[in-house]
């Protein structure tokens, strides 16, 4: 800054002129959108006046990979382009993209995977505001409902977290001969996922009293830390851990590679959740102690939020005519191990989905209770 | 040298003609400046003591080696780390150099997406893209005067976002079984990631003690306008710390793909939380000019020591991390207890 520069003093008038100005600016972008907001809800929408995004935490993992290509695959069936938000896990980010992009013209179709389920209530109401549609899987709270808010709201998909903890714990126990220590590798504790896999595991436990649950701990989704917390743990209950249940697919990898170090590879069964690529090789070669995983088809995730919002954009779907038990569901998991993991090693093509982007609801286990 | 605020003869910066004028400092000064560095040593012997009366298994060998173990890349790290602290400044790219750094690496070497082998070039590719991480930080910083806050976030960005790139959607498995047992496997019964941390630790110190890099660091950490008035060429030695903190990220990097034989753009999640908290537990101060890789080895091994301790000590998963923050902070706080009269700016 140069000590030249002349310090000029803001007349009177020059004040009233910048006062008025701004008074005048902020009156005509408060008329604009306000005109803005009455014509775009409620009626149908022609293809050119939507715009397809998909909302995940990142597309450094293979399931969230996965998904987004299934995304793609709806988007290639009719025609459009996708657009892909990543959060790095941050939910204020994710929130700030999602409210950018809504302050465009066009009547957003949003296909999201919230971070955590306190971030639930401001995208859905940020979309209603500004008339799009949205479909939210994994997280929500458990008192807040989708006909609550409104039609924008198209639906809110989940899988039974139960189920998919309770049929990997029952596989990790037949493996392991029916009596045994294990530990468990939990997810980041407020997930409404890492919850209900290790109710399902205790499920489990409860009805398999041979089995002893040595240890649980939180491994937070990912490999690393598995890795280490394994380690800790082999040496705190050393010789006795005979299974390792982890709450997800990354964690029980990392898990795998703390047993190889410590000279227990294949010894030692593992299971996980999510199927990724990796972990159906692993099942697939018999001698890693990879179990059993189980698929909850994240290419169908990917597109069945899109075609859902896109049905109920286009007016194909009437949001206020569905019944509660199609506006909140449990898709549909598979339990994947070494008997049937030949079918999912191969990716998909895009024409296995096309029956389920015209029935969005073919896959609806069920409400979410 | 023990690293408190120290004047410029004592630094060496003078020239090799002066003598170290530690030695001409009475016994009292000598005394005062070592009890001032014993904090953290006598918080991580207090907290040993504390989970082997919770848990007898905890001195057990097995789980000495599994505290080393575990202790080992975030030593590397935090080395590295020391030297950009001591300036003054801080490296927030660590886990992005992480990320690239793994992926390059075991893209090179035997993998299940192409054809490479190249072994230990493979490692070498590793550590030269944290080292060129590193160069571009320091370059940024020092050329465009932007602050290391803001240069190392930015980097530390397209780190991953190159890691993500490389990535293509599914983390590609190295295949080469010499290189993984670098990750997992032991020598005499300690694990090889040990030897290469203490090695890293040895040549940290080398390079703290009887290099000019390491040397001027403190001085810059110290008062940066002396330093620039007595003509050291400052942007020099910034650079170069820059490059030694890149360098040990991405030898990190290598060593977690080792380890968990992957590359992968997640594969450095939560280690620059670690990493400043062991340099800072420690007794290294943020605002530089204190401190040094020694300080780092207790701060580093007093993370390890309560991570794996809580854990031991059967203290529930839903509150451990609570209970980390808390003797983290009291850690820093005792650390800081006798010189927190001295220290009059607090940022």
């Amino acid at each position: 800054m140069s000590i030249r520069t002349p310090v000029r003093r803001v007349g009177r008038r020059m004040r009233a002129a910048v006062v008025v100005a701004a008074a005048v600016s902020l009156a005509v972008t408060a008329c604009s959108s306000a005109s803005d907001d009455d014509t775009s809800s409620g009626t149908a929408k022609s293809k050119e006046d939507i715009v397809l995004v998909e909302a995940i935490r990142s597309l450094s993992n293979p399931y969230h990979a996965n998904w987004a290509k299934g995304g793609q695959f709806f988007a290639d069936s009719v025609g459009m382009q996708v657009q892909v938000l990543t959060d790095e896990g941050d939910s204020q980010k994710q929130l700030a993209q999602i409210r950018s992009l809504l302050s465009g013209d066009k009547t957003v179709v949003l296909n999201v995977d919230p971070n955590t389920s306190s971030d639930t209530q401001a995208i859905v109401q940020a979309v209603k505001d500004a008339g799009g549609y949205v479909v939210t899987q994994w997280n929500k709270p458990d008192d807040l409902q989708p006909w609550d808010v409104g039609d924008n709201w198209v639906a809110h998909i989940s899988f039974d977290g139960t189920v998919s903890g309770y049929e990997i714990a029952k596989k990790l126990f037949e493996a392991m001969g029916g009596s045994g220590g294990i530990i468990a590798l939990q997810g980041i504790l407020d997930n409404v996922p890492a919850k209900q896999r290790f109710a399902g595991l205790q499920k489990a436990l409860g009805e398999n009293p041979n089995i002893q649950l040595l240890d649980q701990q939180t491994a937070e989704w990912t490999r690393n830390k598995a890795f280490q917390v394994t380690q800790t743990l082999l040496t705190k209950h050393s010789g006795k851990v005979k299974g390792v249940w982890a709450a997800n697919d990354d964690m029980a990898l990392g898990a795998l590679q703390a047993l190889k170090a410590a000279g227990l590879q294949g010894k030692v069964p593992v299971v996980g959740i999510d199927a990724v690529p990796e972990a159906l090789q692993s099942i697939k070669s018999g001698t890693a102690g990879y179990v059993a995983t189980v698929s909850s088809d994240a290419f169908w995730q990917g597109g069945v939020g899109l075609a859902l919002g896109y049905q109920a954009a286009t007016g194909e779907l009437k949001v206020s005519e569905l019944e509660q038990k199609d506006r909140a569901f449990y898709g549909k998991q598979f339990v994947i191990d070494k008997s049937n993991v030949d079918q999912y090693l191969t990716p998909p093509e895009a024409s296995a989905y096309t029956s389920d982007w015209t029935d969005p609801f073919a896959r609806n286990t069920g409400p979410i209770s | 040298m023990s690293g408190t605020a120290t004047t410029l003869a004592e630094s060496g910066a003078t020239g090799p003609d002066a003598r170290p004028a530690a030695a001409a400092a009475p016994a009292r000064y000598r005394f005062v400046r070592r009890a001032l560095n014993a904090g953290p040593v006598l918080a991580l012997i207090l907290l040993c003591l504390l989970f082997t009366v919770l848990n007898s298994q905890f001195l057990t060998v097995g789980n000495v080696r599994g505290i080393a173990d575990a202790s080992a890349i975030l030593l590397v790290l935090a080395v590295g780390a020391t030297f950009v602290i001591l300036l003054g400044g801080i490296d927030l790219s660590v886990e992005g150099v992480m990320a690239s750094s793994s992926l390059v690496a075991v893209l090179l070497a035997a993998n299940d997406r192409n054809g490479n082998d190249l072994g230990y070039l493979a490692v070498l590719g590793g550590v030269a893209t944290g080292a060129l991480f590193g160069l571009v930080n320091g370059v940024l910083h020092v050329r465009l005067r932007i602050p290391s806050f803001m240069v190392t976030l930015g980097t530390g960005a397209v780190g991953i976002g190159v890691a993500t790139v490389l990535f293509g959607g599914q983390p590609p498995r190295l295949l080469d079984e010499g290189l993984r047992d670098w990750g997992i496997g032991r020598w005499a019964g300690i694990p090889r990631v040990v030897f290469i941390a203490a090695v890293v630790l040895a040549l940290g110190y080398f390079l703290q003690r009887f290099t000019k890099v390491g040397r001027y660091a403190y001085v810059i950490g110290g008062d940066e306008q002396i330093a620039r008035l007595s003509g050291i060429p400052i942007a020099r030695f910034k650079v170069a710390a820059f490059v030694v903190s890149g360098t040990a990220a991405g030898l990190a990097g290598v060593m977690a793909a080792a380890r968990l034989g992957v590359g992968d753009v997640q594969i450095g999640s939560g280690q620059l939380f670690a990493t400043i908290t062991a340099v800072v537990v420690g007794g290294t101060l943020l605002t530089g000019g204190r401190g040094g890789v020694l300080q780092t080895l207790v701060g580093t091994l007093l993370i390890s020591v309560l991570a794996n301790g809580l854990i031991l000590s059967g203290v529930s998963p839903y509150v451990q991390k609570a209970v980390q923050g808390v003797v983290i902070v009291a850690a820093v706080a005792a650390t800081m207890w006798t010189a927190r009269n001295r220290i009059r700016v607090v940022k």
